[in-house]
């Protein structure tokens, strides 16, 4: 297999000794067919061990390996070096803060994500003689999209509210609570709402539609948050109705 | 004065999305046809015929009174709308209760006036 040199310059950061991050240049032998995360971990295996980065399932899949390369959040494992010149900059993903060089901060993401309460609720809880909750394919389809997301946080990286918003839910968080809203065995959408559309919620998305373009599994978080924004507008409308007609 | 926009965030975002829907779409596309392709001759006017007269009965009816109004009044919501959205993502988030007020203040006080100017016709 053919093989070049690049120059891949890596952002690294140590709390423990640096004021500020500082950019580091390797020169890696690279291969036609590497990802961007193969030069990262020959950097880590040959040249330099202190350097810190995740990745784990190296397909797409797990989610860990997303970092802002030549400025924009891509998937490292997936993201061809051959899309990139000589040299190639590699930095965290931005908008989180920084734990170590290219790893990332992400209980502030966990925390909003376990608010919206992000599982199946129900009603009342189901006995096992009761069988299966059957969906249907048209009810799968759904939101089938929506559960694609495999919280790789290119969208929070993206995004320019996330970027202002420091309290904002973010893409995938509203995304993921929309997905189980949908969800025809849900019965929980009452208990999001107050959340999703309080501070931070749903209405303060601007509709930048950056989420959408940089996300790997297409699971174009704007049109949840706009389906969503358009399902609370509708359910607002509804309550002065009923509570209308709740007072005659 | 955030708590209140929040808490009239559907109201303003359905204002909103109506306002695009108009002002990005249907808006544009009229006066493109009606203000540029037939004056210049460029599409047939015999097949658009459009009658003014026609036109100007149909809203001073009181549905045409009310498509003519949203015509003017949702595109100032979506306006308003972004207008707060921008001062937001440009860092202005901590003005964002006074902006919005403001931006949304206009678009009401200019819908009142459509209202009057609608039912002028
Ligand atoms: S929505 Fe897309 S970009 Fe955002 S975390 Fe999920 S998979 Fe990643
Ligand atoms: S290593 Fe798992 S998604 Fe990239």
């Amino acid at each position: 297999m053919a093989e070049h040199t690049k120059i891949i310059a890596v952002t690294r950061f140590d709390p423990e000794r640096d004021d500020a991050p500082r950019s580091q240049e390797y020169e890696v032998p690279v291969q036609e067919d590497w990802k961007v995360l193969e030069a990262l971990n020959y950097i880590k295996d040959h040249l330099d061990p202190t350097l810190s980065h995740r990745w784990s399932c190296r397909m797409a899949v797990c989610g860990s390996c997303g970092m802002n390369v030549n400025g924009e959040p891509k998937l490292t494992c997936r993201e061809p070096l051959s899309n990139y010149g000589e040299r190639v900059e590699v930095a965290p993903l931005a908008n989180f803060p920084v734990v170590r060089d290219l790893v990332v901060e992400l209980e502030g993401f966990l925390e909003k994500l376990g608010a919206l309460k992000p599982w199946i609720m129900l009603a009342k809880q189901r006995a096992p003689e009761e069988g299966a909750t059957r969906q249907s394919p048209a009810e799968l389809a759904d939101f089938k999209q929506f559960s694609m997301c495999i919280n790789c946080m290119l969208c929070y990286a993206a995004c320019p509210v996330v970027a202002n918003e420091p309290d904002f839910l973010g893409p995938a968080a509203l995304a993921t609570a929309h997905r189980y809203n949908l969800d025809s065995r849900d019965e929980g959408a009452a208990q999001r709402a107050e959340i999703m559309r309080g501070e931070g919620g749903v209405f303060s998305c601007s509709y930048a539609n950056e989420c959408a373009e940089v996300c790997p599994k297409n699971v174009d978080p704007a049109g949840a948050i706009q389906q969503a924004k358009l399902a609370n507008v509708l359910s607002w409308a509804r309550s002065f109705v009923v509570r209308r007609r709740a007072a005659s | 004065m955030r708590g209140l926009l929040l808490r009239l965030e559907p109201l303003i975002w359905g204002l909103f999305g109506g306002g695009m829907f108009v002002g990005a779409l249907l808006l544009p596309a009229w006066c493109l046809v009606a203000g540029v392709l037939l004056p210049l001759g460029l599409l047939p006017a015999a097949e658009f015929p459009i009658l003014w007269e026609h036109l100007y009965y149909q809203l001073s009816q009181p549905l045409g009174r009310a498509v003519a109004w949203s015509a003017v009044a949702l595109p100032l919501w979506a306006g308003a709308h972004q207008a707060r959205h921008l001062v937001t993502d440009f860092g202005g988030l901590r003005w964002d209760g006074l902006v919005g007020g403001l931006c949304y203040a206009a678009a009401a006080l200019g819908s009142l006036l459509a209202a009057f100017a609608v039912l002028a016709l």
